[in-house]
């Protein structure tokens, strides 16, 4: 769907975790256009203390009631102006924005990893793939248990694995200490989270082929070398997706705000071309050096 | 009201004097007819008071300005460089054919891939960016972009920009005669890297230099845009227009850097940053101001439009047209909001044309300029 703008009444706001809110605005053209990894581009009511719009992962979208789901933390102005919205209040959203994660249609074991606020980039992608049949693992990992996204907010479907940076619940240590475990289960992965994070399971994916002897299985279909980097065939075949964050401007491709670095050697807009890349499709150190 | 100076275009014919049909357009980009403000069928149960408004409304509002060689602008409403791409990133949501003209991205002779990131911030009403002059690169501009813009009636400039006089030439001349193309502004806020890497637009001599060459190069409306981080405009400005300049824009952006917060280290990529939006608006009214009492070539006024206030403001202080940056990020619609709020405005002050509203502001005799000091007054 083409993005539109449009008003979107608050429908309900509440503190999920401290400092982290989460609120359902109803606005159906947007809802029932969203795919997992898009966001929207939400105006503040104070355009001349605050100028630019703030981008917002589609965390849930609800077709049967048009109401869409945003996860924030209170970082700044903006976000805490959001938390003083009370239900009923109007908001200008722009979107759907970006482009989704593509699942292959042959993936039937999902691996999501989430860092943090990262979990609002990969939620949606839980619903989607539940809905089209297939198992869902969610990696999740904050500082310590205070910040731990709530299991009752996600779908029971899924297996859920925290860990935490102090230990305070499940694993002690890095949400990427798990992966490995779960290297040959995952037909596909899909993550979102701190830049960290993305790097270091990008390196532990760059392995993984040749680790499980599965190097030709994505070339059969399409003719090996084919999709030209960028497009949805060639996310779709990749094993790690990640749903990239950055500062970002205009969120439709006009200020060359969001960029980050492809193998390509050409900065790639997160708004346009992201904000879901194939890990391979990103350099992801020395980028600008 | 009434101007108190008046803006003599480069015809010169002074713009109050020029509501008589304007002559035709050249361009074949620009060959399309300007549309009209249609007038409201008339209701027969109307009041007197309502048939007196309608009538009001049936005064045709002429907001078109003439920036010379043949580039009638629709309206005094552009887009700046920057702050909308090509003019087609925003698709649907923007009607590009209603706007005054477009300021396309900032184009160099080579393809360059920008600065590093973060590049965007937001600041107290207003934003920095050093996005570093990303862009494809001049041939690649004109192959993905000149076939649609030729199919637009409104004008789009081509922002240009370069580190020598030559990138400055060359690019232009690749410009020339591309059908799509009504005209370039020259973003001279660049490094000159012949010269120890000094910005054109800080020197007079190096600005009227490259303004000169790219004049010799080309036939094409040639706008040239003031920096804001110069001690005195008046010498520059009268350098870029005694080199040929068809229009002069200002103002680009002021120099500045952001921290990051909480970690003592600049937030930028670049360290360094343009500061625009609402916060440098009141910049941009002094320098327009300083231009417009040195210049006889129209100025177009950039910086912190967000509403028809500002617009008006910038009129009275000599521009003859305005560009929306910054706010566009946010509200994408405000440029097309604005030409009818302008228009509406022309109405209800009883002006046929916007260009009655320019240089109310100005002094009869030149005033000091902020460079003999701002608070202090000998």
């Amino acid at each position: 769907m083409t993005m539109r703008l449009a008003a979107a009444e608050l429908v309900e706001s509440r503190e999920i975790l401290p400092g982290q809110w989460l609120q359902a605005y109803h606005a159906p053209t947007i809802a029932s256009g969203s795919r997992a990894g898009q966001f929207v581009h939400v105006r503040t009511g104070d355009f001349s203390g605050m100028v630019l719009r703030r981008p917002f992962s589609v965390n849930t979208a609800d077709l049967a009631t048009g109401v869409i789901t945003i996860h924030f933390r209170v970082i700044g102005r903006g976000t805490e102006w959001f938390t003083r919205l009370r239900a009923g209040d109007e908001i200008d959203l722009l979107g759907p924005l970006g482009r989704p994660f593509e699942v292959d249609p042959r993936s039937r074991h999902l691996l999501l990893v989430a860092g943090g606020l990262g979990m609002a980039g990969v939620r949606m992608l839980a619903d989607e793939a539940i809905r089209d049949g297939r198992q869902v693992t969610l990696l999740f990992g904050a500082a310590s248990s205070r910040e731990v996204y709530p299991s009752s907010l996600l779908p029971d479907e899924i297996e859920y694995v925290v860990a935490t940076d102090d230990g305070s619940l499940g694993h002690h240590g890095f949400v990427t200490d798990l992966v490995p475990e779960y290297e040959a289960w995952a037909d596909q992965a899909f993550a979102c989270g701190p830049s960290a994070m993305l790097a270091a399971l990008a390196r532990q994916a760059e392995g993984r082929r040749g680790r499980l002897g599965v190097a030709s299985l994505g070339r059969k279909r399409g003719g090996g070398r084919g999709d030209p980097a960028g497009s949805p065939a060639a996310r779709r075949k990749a094993f790690l997706q990640v749903s990239m964050e950055q500062n970002m401007g205009c969120a439709v491709g006009a200020c060359l705000g969001c960029v980050v670095m492809s193998t390509s050697g050409v900065p790639q807009r997160v708004c346009r071309e992201g904000p879901v890349f194939a890990a391979e499709e990103l350099v992801w150190e020395g980028a600008w050096s | 009201m009434k101007a108190k100076r008046r803006v003599i275009m480069s015809s010169g014919r002074p713009l109050g004097a020029s509501r008589t049909p304007r002559p035709p357009r050249r361009r074949p980009a620009l060959a399309t007819v300007v549309p009209k403000p249609k007038s409201e069928p008339r209701s027969s149960a109307a009041t007197s008071q309502a048939e007196a408004a309608d009538a009001a409304r049936d005064v045709e509002i002429d907001l078109s300005v003439d920036l010379g060689r043949g580039l009638v602008l629709p309206n005094p409403i552009l887009v700046a460089s920057g702050a909308f791409g090509y003019g087609v990133e925003y698709g649907d949501v923007v009607d590009v054919d209603r706007l005054g003209a477009i300021c396309c991205k900032g184009t160099t002779l080579k393809p360059r891939i920008g600065n590093p990131t973060p590049r965007v911030t937001e600041t107290p009403g207003g934003m920095l960016n050093s996005i570093g002059l990303q862009n494809p690169g001049v041939d690649a501009v004109i192959e993905k972009y000149a076939g649609t813009w030729a199919g637009w009636n409104v004008p789009v400039i081509v922002n240009v920009a370069g580190e020598s006089v030559s990138d400055y030439v060359e690019v232009t001349r690749r410009l020339e005669g591309v059908p799509g193309i009504a005209g370039i502004e020259l973003n001279i806020s660049c490094p000159n890297v012949g010269k120890g890497g000094l910005q054109f637009a800080i020197d007079a001599g190096a600005a009227g230099e490259v303004t000169a060459a790219v004049r010799r190069a080309t036939d094409l409306p040639l706008l040239v845009k003031l920096s804001p981080n110069v001690a005195d405009i008046r010498p520059i400005a009268r350098a870029i227009a005694e080199a040929g300049a068809d229009a002069l824009t200002a103002i680009n952006t002021l120099s500045g850097i952001a921290v990051a917060p909480g970690r003592g280290r600049p937030l930028l990529g670049n360290i360094y940053g343009g500061l625009s939006g609402p916060a440098v608006k009141p910049v941009a009214l002094r320098i327009v101001y300083e231009a417009a009492q040195a210049v006889k070539i129209p100025i177009i006024a950039i910086g912190g439009v967000t509403e028809l206030a500002d617009v008006l403001d910038f009129l009275s202080v000599g521009a003859v047209a305005v560009q929306v940056g910054t706010a566009i990020f946010a509200d994408p619609t405000l440029p097309v909001r604005l030409v009818d709020e302008l228009s509406a405005e022309c109405r209800r002050v009883g002006v046929t044309t916007h260009l009655d509203l320019v240089g109310s502001a100005l002094p009869n005799r030149a005033g000091a300029p902020s460079a003999k000091g701002v608070e202090y007054r000998p």
